[in-house]
């Protein structure tokens, strides 16, 4: 048994595949972003090294600060909007049982399975302050309706709003299965003892979910701070930089303001910032069991 | 059985309440579909009716032929075949590489069998789109820009992680005197991976397919940059084409925005009961 | 748990000293990584092997890459024609096109550029914003300046293509910016057309009253706000501005108060609704097609939209009723009816590795014979070549053609490239959000003229 299990040639052969894909696409790519981040290459021509002027540059710069202000709003709207509304329905769903239960499930997690393109052209639609359908809406209970969502001020909330309504069939399904895998016994035990609706949630839906609702933060602080492709096609981070997100940023430096170096250096920023939240998420959320 | 017990007792307390429930379902499936649906209505009305105020009109001639415009100018069967092939290819990759590494890993003796696990883990937390600009560089300089590859290998390496996490997760719950008892009898390690493992991780290997299709079907930003002639172009291209090729007419974009959504919907329609199970399981898992 | 966050924290020990050496070994990738690229070269690219022999008659594939993604009408199907007629002359060439719109197009181009795999015939716009850095990185091919002495090109029209005396590329066209209007509309309501910017807003502020957008413009595609700007600079300042605007660019200064009254102009433009709701964020399709469908009077774009005359898609009674006029002068502006902006911004250029050069400059020339795209651009009403169309005057022009083409024939002043697109891409992409932050009432015009000292400092 062990002799068969630790034969170097059948190892090597087993793992090999994978860990040059690895290398080949994640490890290296972030090397060459680390050598590219200390130089001032435009993308053209000759390049030299400038340390760490990018790093202190990328500091200063208020399009930086606005993506990772970005990145936190839409983490937030995801925590504080998304979710509640996922657990809300996802607990009404649990009680209506039947065959509704699972044509709502179909339709609230339908718009996770379109295409990102097809999304964001579609609001582009549904935003456009002469025709769009929501302003159509608002013209409808007597509003002006003549609103530029996609406008300044406005613009960031459009976006949240948006991203919280692509993912949230995602979140609720968790949850409903999290909900699902409660034992139905507690809950006749609690009916028994006279608890109300009110009291069983709180009491014993919500206490028993808590990993799974670990978990869907987790995914949504993650998903927040890579949010790149709605933005780029909705908005690409305009007016200004106002709905701008830290991939959308980089790609726009280096592509173009023909500024490669800089856009490297917030790639690797941008990986840093990633590994210190889930990191820092690990912390907060100790999983309770071995995976 | 107890479940039943519980929605009798709710129905017989209180009705309302019931009612009210239902209104919120209602509600959020409306927000979720409504979108969809305008979608679908315009996509079959002329261009300058989009400029009427009217919630959902009825269309004075229904346009079908915005339809068959979309699907010849919009290229949406050639590219919904790349998009096939390409992501297809990346679900076997990633079951591939995944099954083989947790057997390797977890199961194998060797010295550092929990550090290349945790280095590919640590792909998990990295942004795909942080490697756009240094990939840019390498497939450039490799000659890979243009082909099936440029796609292929970032796809894979991103879902990889994912994928090992949970079938090292899935494979741990399988005993081990199995295997065992095939190593006596002689049978080797390759044998006992595709021919015994495999087969018991069946339902999780559906999981790790379905989440690693999901996330690279909506993939487009590494395809715009690292694509340029049809040769692979991939769905989402039939939607960003069209709105330069058509920007005066909206009805033939939306025709083109539907047919594009089509193929997934139709496919999540069908495998709707795996699809929801395994986005569930991956989710908890991981 | 224990277990698992040590061996991630072994893995990310392993990532950082492999970056560490990682840093001194990148140098070497493109040395080891040739070896392998030149085998799928070969592979993947046969037609790179056949350069040379091109002229005798081996197959040979152009690749095109072209800001005109449709193909079917417009300067696509002007593009696209002339291509077919080069492969029917020339069966042995097959011409691929990849085609993206304008702000894809420019992304796309740079990624290009910072690669090493361009194509062969590409668009290029002959502002320095765009291409000073791609000509002095050597990226394009030197053109021979005296084949092109019969070409008529318009005077001035092939300067921003050139860089110390070498020519890089040809000029497609001449564009002017224009107020298009609906006439019908105009007549309906009894408006006229405004001879001063003050009667311009007032206008603005009637045909909003009558429940219409006044002017449709894209401020989604920001590069048309400074144009805007620098149309209002034009006609304040007369023909002084863009020596002007060069020396403020270089001097980091934009304290004269030029620039400072185009802003503020500007600013009072848009506070006093002149521009369609959410004109800021609206890009190219939309501001067009609120024009077209008859939901707003105006539309401030360039000559190339002359084709809107023409074009099937666009309701009869609308594309009928077009005609244009110019940026009205604001009080005191010292520019007339003569001064005009207009330049000579998209064009095409040959790169320097393609891998059929010489092929790729046979068909750029056959393109631009003066019966090439001037001829065919003129005759279908599309747009004004940057050489002289006006030898394919027929009478039988649309009447916006004839109004554009009037316009340029009495102008004295061109005003050459806008402002945006006179520095470095760095100072273009900073001017464009500004911009749209102006636009937007974000930022004051102050604020602004500050920003754009500040690029580069």
């Amino acid at each position: 048994m062990h002799k068969t299990y630790s034969n170097k040639a059948v190892i090597t052969t087993l793992v090999l595949p994978g860990v040059l894909t690895f290398v080949f696409a994640i490890l290296a790519p972030i090397c060459l972003s680390v050598y590219y981040g200390f130089t001032d290459y435009s993308g053209l021509g000759a390049y030299q090294f400038v340390g760490i002027d990018n790093y202190k540059e990328l500091f200063k710069d208020s399009g930086f600060w606005l993506s990772v202000r970005n990145s936190l709003l839409l983490a937030a709207g995801f925590i504080c909007i998304q979710h509640p509304l996922a657990i809300l329905t996802a607990v009404i769903l649990d009680r209506m049982q039947g065959k509704a239960e699972g044509f709502f499930r179909c339709v609230y997690f339908l718009p996770n399975v379109i295409s990102v393109a097809v999304i964001a052209y579609l609001w582009k639609f549904i935003y456009d302050p002469n025709f769009g359908l929501l302003n159509n809406i608002i013209k409808m209970f007597g509003g002006e309706g003549t609103t530029n969502w996609l406008g300044t001020g406005t613009a960031i909330w459009s976006v949240l709003i948006v991203l919280v309504w692509h993912g949230f069939g995602w979140g609720m399904l968790i949850y409903y299965t999290g909900i699902k895998n409660i034992d139905p016994v507690l809950y006749e035990a609690a009916s028994i003892d006279g608890a109300d609706n009110k009291q069983i949630f709180f009491r014993i839906t919500l206490p028993l979910m808590k990993p799974v609702i670990q978990i869907n933060v987790t995914l949504a602080i993650i998903s927040a701070l890579k949010q790149m492709e709605t933005v780029y096609l909705l908005t690409n981070g305009g007016p200004g930089n106002e709905t701008q997100f830290l991939a959308n940023y980089l790609y726009k430096q280096a592509f173009q303001s023909f500024r490669y170096g800089y856009g490297n250096a917030i790639s690797v920023i941008f990986v840093l910032i990633c590994i210190c939240a889930t990191g820092l998420l690990n912390i907060v959320f100790p999983k309770e069991k071995e995976a | 059985m107890s479940k039943k017990t519980k929605v009798e007792d709710n129905n017989k307390k209180n009705p309302l309440g019931k009612i009210a429930l239902w209104i919120v379902l209602l509600t959020f499936a409306v927000i979720q579909i409504f979108p969809l649906v305008w979608l679908l209505d315009f996509s079959v009305a002329s261009s300058n009716e989009m400029f009427t105020n009217g919630l959902l009109i009825w269309p004075e001639t229904f346009r079908f032929d915005n339809y068959v415009n979309a699907f010849q100018n919009g290229h949406v069967g050639t590219y919904l075949i790349h998009s096939l092939v390409i992501n297809v290819l990346a679900v076997v990759c990633v079951l591939l590489f995944s099954v083989m590494m947790a057997f390797a890993c977890s199961r194998m003796h060797w010295k550092l069998s929990k550090a290349v696990l945790g280095m590919i883990m640590l792909g998990m937390m990295i942004p795909i789109h942080a490697t756009l600009l240094p990939n840019y560089v390498i497939y450039d300089r490799l000659h890979l820009t243009d082909t099936l590859f440029a796609l292929l290998i970032p796809y894979v390496a991103f879902s990889l992680p994912q994928g090992l996490f949970l079938t090292v997760g899935f494979m741990s719950s399988i005993p081990r005197e199995i295997e065992e008892a095939a190593v006596i009898d002689g049978c080797g390690v390759f044998r006992i991976v595709f021919t015994i493992i495999t087969p018991m991780l069946k339902s999780s290997l559906v999981t790790v397919s379905i989440m690693t299709f999901l996330n690279n079907w909506n993939e487009f930003m590494m395809a715009s940059t690292y694509l340029s002639s049809p040769k692979w172009k991939t769905l989402p291209f039939s939607v960003l084409e069209f709105t330069g090729l058509y920007s005066s007419n909206y009805a033939v974009q939306f025709a083109v925005m539907a047919l594009s959504a089509a193929p997934m919907i139709i496919i999540y329609i069908i495998l709707n009961k795996q699809i929801t199970k395994g986005v569930a399981m991956g989710a908890v898992k991981g | 748990m224990k277990k698992k966050l040590l061996s991630m924290l072994l893995a990310a020990g392993m990532v950082v000293s492999l970056t560490a050496c990682g840093g001194s070994a990148d140098t070497a990738d493109g040395g080891q990584q040739a070896a392998p690229a030149a085998d799928s070269a070969a592979e993947e690219t046969p037609a790179a092997e056949d350069g040379g022999a091109a002229a005798s008659g081996e197959a040979v594939t152009i690749k095109v890459f072209s800001n005109l993604p449709d193909r079917t009408s417009g300067q696509g199907l002007v593009e696209q024609t002339l291509f077919d007629d080069y492969m029917k002359e020339n069966p042995n060439v097959t011409i691929e096109v990849e085609a993206l719109d304008d702000e894809a197009y420019k992304t796309k181009f740079k990624a290009y550029a910072s690669g090493s795999q361009m194509p062969d015939l590409v668009n290029v716009w002959g502002q320095p914003g765009f291409l000073d850095e791609v000509m002095e990185a050597g990226l394009l091919a030197e053109l021979n300046m005296d084949d092109y002495a019969d070409y008529n090109f318009l005077p001035g029209s092939l300067d921003g293509f050139s860089q110390n005396g070498k020519l890089y590329g040809l000029s497609r066209n001449t564009d002017v910016m224009c107020f298009y209007y609906n006439q019908k509309i105009f007549e309906d309501n009894g408006w006229e057309v405004p001879k001063t910017y003050e009667e311009l807003l007032e206008l603005g502020e009637k045909v909003r009253a009558a429940g219409l957008q006044p002017v449709s413009m894209f401020g989604g595609d920001k590069w048309s706000l400074y144009i805007y700007i620098h149309d209002l600079e034009e006609q304040l300042d007369g023909s002084g501005v863009m020596a002007k605007t060069n020396d403020a660019i270089r001097n980091h200064d934009f304290s004269d108060p030029t620039f400072k009254q185009a802003a503020d102009l500007f600013v009072e433009s848009v506070d006093r609704g002149l521009f369609q709701n959410g004109f800021e964020s609206n890009d190219g399709g939309t501001a067009k097609n609120l024009f077209t469908n008859g939901q707003a009077a105006m539309y401030y774009t360039g000559s190339w939209e002359m084709s809107m005359v023409t074009d099937q898609d666009i309701p009869d009674e609308i594309r009928e009723n077009i005609r244009v006029f110019l940026m009205p002068v604001p009080e005191g502006g010292k520019g007339d009816a003569t001064t005009i902006t207009a330049w000579h911004g998209g064009g095409y250029a040959v790169t320097e590795s393609a891998a059929n050069k010489e092929e790729a400059i046979k068909l750029l020339n056959y393109m631009f014979r003066p019966e090439g795209w001037t001829r065919i651009a003129w005759e279908n009403g599309v747009c004004m070549s940057a050489q002289n169309f006006g030898d394919f005057a027929t009478g039988s022009e649309t009447e916006v053609q004839k109004q554009l083409m009037q316009l340029v024939a009495d102008a004295t002043d061109l005003s050459g490239t806008p402002l945006g697109d006179l520095g470095s891409s760095e100072f273009k992409t900073i001017c464009e959000d500004k911009s749209q932050e102006l636009a937007a009432g974000k930022i004051t015009a102050d604020d602004y003229l500050k920003a754009l000292e500040a690029v580069g400092q």
